[in-house]
Parts: C-alpha cells; sequence; structure tokens
C-alpha cells in the first residue's frame, strides 16, 4: 500500500475490528491521516461492525449496575471540590490551568461579539419586516377605500329609493334606453336601463348578452322597472371568458325564456374599443 | 447522563458479555464506557454516527481489550461511524437488531464462523487462518462479505 494506493477493504474491515498485524498498523494509520476516502470507508466498515454488535442478544443488567454508575459519577462530580481544597498546587499543571483560563476569558469576548452581531443582523432583519409591513398596510387600506367606494357606486345604481332622472333638451318623451358594462374575463355584467314602458303582470323583461363567436344568446337576467320606468341588472350569473358581440332586452313571459323573443326592445353592440 | 444510560447500558452490557462471556467484566467494561462519556461527552459528536451504533462499536473493542489484557487500543473519540440505519428511536433500534441477527443467521456458515472469530473473539486473520487451516484471503474475503451482506440487507 502506497499514498497513490488505498487500502484493501479487507484490510479495513481487519484495522476497524483491531485484528492486523502490529507491522501493518503505522502504514494504514499513516494512509488514513491522508486519505479521505479511505476514512469514509472505515466510517462504513465501522458502521457494519456496529450492526453485528447490534445483533447481539439484549441482556439484563447485573443487579445494581445503575446504582454502582450513579455512585461513581457522583463521587466524580465532587472530585474538583476536594482538589479545591488541598494546599498543593501542582506545578505541571499550572500553565495548562492558565492557559485554560486565558482561553476561557476569549471565549467570553468571542462569545461577546458573535451575540453583537447576531443581535445587529437581526436588528436590520427586523426593520426590512417593519418596512415591508408599512408598505402593505398602505396597500391594504388603498384597496380597502377602493372596494369602499366601489360597494357605494353599486348601493346607489341598485337602491330602489334613488331617484332616477333624465335630464333633456326640451319637453320630448324620453325614449326608453339601457347601459351595460360588461367585463368578459369575470363574466361580470352591471346592467341599468331608464323610460322602460311598465308590463302586465305575465310578463318580463329579459336581457341577452349575444356572444362575438356566434354562438346562441346567452340569458342574462329577468327585470321589471319600477313605476319610473328604471330597473337594474347587477352580476347576473354568467360564464367566464365570453367576449360579447351585443347585448339586448326582449319582452319575455313573466318566467322568462331561454331564447329571445321577438321583438328587440333594446339593443347595443360591443364598439370594438371597450364598453 | 441516566437517561443515556437507561438507553443505551443493557446493549453495552450485552455486547461486552458476549465477548467476555463474563458478567463482572462486562459490567466493567460497561462502566468505564459510560465513565468516559461522562468525564468527556465531547468524544462523541453527532458527526461521527448513531450515539448507540458508536457505543455498541466501543463495548466490542473496550471488551477485546479487556479480553486480551492489553491497553485500550484506541482512544475513544477515534472511532468514526457511517451507517443508514436509524439507532435512536427504541422501536426501529428493535427492528433493526432483529433483522441483524435474522441475516447473521442465515449467512453461510464459514461466514458466520469467521464473524465469531473475528468480532465476538477478537482473533486477528492469521490465527483464524492457523485455527481453520484456510488461507489468510479466504478468511479475509469472508469476513468482508458477510458485512457487505449485512449492509445491503438493513439498507434495503
Amino acid at each position: 500500500m502506497t499514498h497513490d494506493q488505498h487500502i484493501p477493504q479487507e484490510d479495513l474491515v481487519l484495522y476497524a475490528m483491531q485484528a492486523m498485524q502490529s507491522h501493518e498498523l503505522d502504514a494504514v494509520r499513516l494512509h488514513l491521516d491522508s486519505c479521505s476516502e479511505c476514512r469514509r470507508a472505515l466510517a462504513e466498515v465501522n458502521g457494519d461492525l456496529a450492526l453485528v454488535a447490534m445483533g447481539v442478544e439484549q441482556k439484563p443488567l447485573p443487579e445494581g449496575a445503575r446504582q454502582r454508575f450513579i455512585n461513581r459519577i457522583s463521587a466524580d462530580a465532587s472530585r474538583p471540590l476536594r482538589a479545591a481544597n488541598t494546599n498543593v498546587i501542582p506545578i505541571q499543571k499550572a500553565q495548562p490551568q492558565r492557559s485554560a483560563v486565558l482561553w476561557i476569558g476569549w471565549i467570553g469576548w468571542i462569545a461577546a461579539a458573535a451575540s453583537f452581531l447576531f443581535a445587529f443582523t437581526l436588528e436590520q432583519k427586523l426593520r426590512k419586516l417593519n418596512d415591508e409591513l408599512a408598505r402593505q398596510h398602505d396597500v391594504v387600506q388603498q384597496q380597502a377605500a377602493a372596494n369602499a367606494r366601489a360597494q357605494q357606486v353599486l348601493d346607489i345604481l341598485t337602491a330602489p329609493t334613488a331617484s332616477r332622472v333624465l335630464l333633456t333638451a326640451g319637453k320630448t318623451k324620453p325614449e326608453p334606453g339601457g347601459r351595460a358594462v360588461y367585463l368578459a374575463e369575470t363574466g361580470g355584467l352591471v346592467f341599468q336601463a331608464n323610460n322602460l314602458a311598465l308590463l302586465a303582470a305575465n310578463k318580463t323583461y329579459e336581457l341577452w348578452v349575444i356572444p362575438a363567436d356566434g354562438r346562441a344568446p346567452i340569458p342574462a337576467g329577468l327585470f321589471r322597472p319600477d313605476s319610473s320606468g328604471s330597473a337594474s341588472v347587477v352580476l347576473p350569473p354568467l360564464p367566464k371568458g365570453v367576449p360579447a358581440k351585443a347585448f339586448g332586452v326582449t319582452i319575455e313571459k313573466a318566467e322568462g325564456s331561454t331564447t329571445p323573443t321577438a321583438p328587440i326592445i333594446l339593443a347595443g353592440a360591443v364598439p370594438s374599443t371597450g364598453e | 447522563m441516566t437517561d443515556l444510560f437507561d438507553r443505551y447500558s443493557s446493549l453495552v452490557y450485552s455486547v461486552a458479555l458476549r465477548v467476555l462471556n463474563d458478567p463482572g467484566q462486562a459490567e466493567d467494561v460497561m462502566q468505564d464506557i459510560f465513565f468516559q462519556v461522562w468525564r468527556n461527552p465531547d468524544s462523541f459528536v453527532s458527526g461521527r454516527g448513531s450515539l448507540g451504533a458508536w457505543l455498541a462499536v466501543m463495548a466490542r473493542n473496550r471488551a477485546i481489550d479487556a479480553l486480551r489484557q492489553r491497553r485500550p487500543t484506541d482512544p475513544v473519540d477515534e472511532v468514526v461511524l457511517a451507517t443508514e440505519a436509524d439507532f435512536s428511536s427504541d422501536i426501529e433500534r428493535s427492528r433493526i437488531m432483529d433483522k441483524v441477527r435474522t441475516v447473521l443467521k442465515h449467512l453461510p456458515r464459514e461466514q458466520q464462523n469467521s464473524v465469531e472469530l473475528a468480532f465476538f473473539q477478537g482473533l486477528s486473520h492469521s490465527e483464524i487462518a492457523a485455527r481453520t487451516g484456510d488461507p489468510l484471503g479466504t478468511v479475509k474475503t469472508r469476513i468482508r462479505s458477510a458485512l457487505l451482506t449485512l449492509r445491503k440487507a438493513i439498507s434495503a
């Protein structure tokens, strides 16, 4: 075996089991000192030997073994106190003790420095987290304000007691009309109509979404106007992701219909740029 | 420390007893190992492998030293272990012990004999060769093969 040649597995087993001849030991130890691969292989062999040892049938301890061990470590624990009471100062050991004290002193300083560094890092991190928290708080407040405003608009639009007034240029009779706001990607629709004629009890208005891809019109809600001819449909259940070509309103029987019945009372095409 | 003793003392004692076949000597080995751990708790660090496995190997090595009536050959902190087995849980340890016994029991008789002579009786390979009449290389290979079989079975 040389430095370039690894220790054979069989010899590692012998080494781990302390079964190697003494004249071979030095060469193996020398190689192990410089070869991490063989050290790793030796650790694996030791793991195998541990398994063999673990296979031994378990036997109960002799009576009193536990207490004898406790007595032994208790006696050992009190040993330094007895040494402290003696007047004899071991000269040979004075130097290591002193250096040990000095080393312990340095450990204290190193620990203090490490604690300071840790505290500083922690403070920086805390500051960053606080900044982020404040930013998130601002975002939440802005969103809450926007939501409140949107809700307020909806409340006004859908309130049955709201006054709906159409301003015209003269004394011409106001024509029925409606306004639809539609968001295809979410299927959201808000529709408001004015100046609609009142209907018989067995009739209703029905709103339709005319898909851009030529599919059949999709029913988008039944509604009846109030005494002033106003009505609204807010967020009817509609499929998502259906681009609309147009909207229409028809008069249907009271329970509604799955297909629009002529004539179309109101109709509006979706402009190419949006509403 | 008493927790450690309660958990592993039976294992350490049993391994030492298996080697020495003498309860008094086995207890001495067991007491010495735990006392060394008590005096020098840094002798075992987790990077050296499982504590239970480490103690089991220490028990075997110290018992062989006692058997040969020689001074401990290696400081306790020189043994480094690598094993995929988990010895920390009592249940898992018990499972591994059962499996190891089964595997060892089913090894070819020559391999069983070689492991017995080398591991539990502390004979060197030349002593085993002299006793069995087998070539040295054969003795080495048998021990190595037995350990590999065991490693594969436990890793599976």
